[in-house]
């Protein structure tokens, strides 16, 4: 049964072909649609163009124009909130000539508060190993030698914030 | 496009256009749908034209065609318009014999969709074998069985006198 079914699609589609319509003048028409299409397609592109133009280029002005500084970026190697000793700085020139050793252990300005060793200052000493430290409250031999590079303060000007330690206590 | 070339494609156009126009028909099953897909498959040719005058510019312009007519945005645009024409009127009894089925058959050729109708115009009208037509459409052998398959089954459901044809024959 598909035989005669088929054969009537087969006539049935030629009949329908001979009904096809006769046109003319086809290839100019389909040029016309060319040019169309040509146009429309560079009227399109234009306007895509134009169009990122105009959303680009204010975040790039955005992106790029601000005045202040950016924020500071937080350092990836931890918190820097971690205290740390303090570096000894060798620039304190001032710290090394006020050390006047007081012969017999003389008591010091009772008014002057002892700090905690190691204050400012002392770094730049360099503890000779031949003089050991003396006891508490004795200072020890003026081993301090300046740093030679360092520049020296004037001579006889005592450094205020040194703090010598009292041998009294 | 020198005026050489364009005389070779004017020539082209001139003596292509009824057997293409046929063929637009059947796909599409209206004059004025079947005009526009012939301008437009025409069109997309123009632009390849010289590098395809001297292989095959007809299968390049009915491939052209069948894949414009089959393809998803041409489908869109064409649910817009449902043309009514009188082959998709009822058909009743005819005397003569035959003719009523033949228009019936007409109907429901019209009821297909775009891509089981290319199909069955490829087989049935054009004679192409299956592996052709799957070259043609870029689809595989089996999916234009498929097609066929369904487009058949859907044209029998069709005609409900279907069992009538070889005692009118």
């Amino acid at each position: 049964m598909t035989e005669p079914f088929e054969h009537l699609i087969r006539s049935t589609l030629t009949d329908l072909a001979e009904e096809a319509p006769i046109v003319h003048d086809q290839l100019s028409r389909a040029e016309r649609r060319v040019r169309n299409r040509r146009r429309a397609t560079v009227a399109v592109g234009a306007v895509g163009t134009l169009a990122a133009i105009l959303i680009a280029t204010p975040l790039a002005l955005a992106a790029t124009g601000s005045d202040g500084p950016p924020p500071a970026v937080p350092s990836p190697a931890g918190p820097a909130a971690v205290p740390s000793p303090p570096e000894p700085t060798p620039s304190a020139p001032t710290a090394v000539p006020t050390v006047e050793p007081s012969p017999g252990g003389a008591p010091g300005d009772p008014s002057i508060t002892p700090g905690p060793p190691g204050v400012p200052g002392r770094p730049t000493v360099t503890p000779s190993p031949a003089t050991p430290p003396g006891p508490p409250g004795v200072p020890g031999r003026p081993t301090v030698s300046p740093t030679p590079t360092t520049p020296l303060g004037p001579p006889g000007v005592p450094g205020r914030p040194i703090v010598t330690p009292s041998p009294s206590r | 496009m020198d005026e050489d070339e364009r005389a070779r494609l004017a020539e082209f156009v001139g003596s292509r256009t009824p057997a293409l126009m046929r063929v637009a028909y059947l796909l599409t099953g209206d004059r004025n749908a079947a005009e526009d897909l012939f301008q437009s498959a025409l069109a997309r040719t123009i632009p390849k034209w010289g590098t395809i005058r001297h292989a095959d510019p007809e299968g390049y312009l009915r491939v052209v065609m069948y894949r414009e007519q089959i393809s998803w945005w041409r489908r869109l645009r064409r649910w817009r318009e449902t043309p009514l024409n009188p082959a998709d009127e009822p058909v009743g009894g005819d005397p003569s014999g035959g003719s009523d089925v033949r228009l019936a058959m007409r109907a429901a050729l019209r009821h297909l969709p775009p891509t089981q109708r290319a199909v069955v115009v490829l087989r049935y009208y054009e004679d192409l074998p299956e592996a052709r037509v799957a070259e043609l459409l870029g689809c595989s052998v089996g999916t234009v069985r498929s097609r066929t398959h369904r487009a058949v089954k859907r044209l029998r459901d069709l005609l409900p006198d279907v069992d009538m044809l070889e005692v009118r024959r």
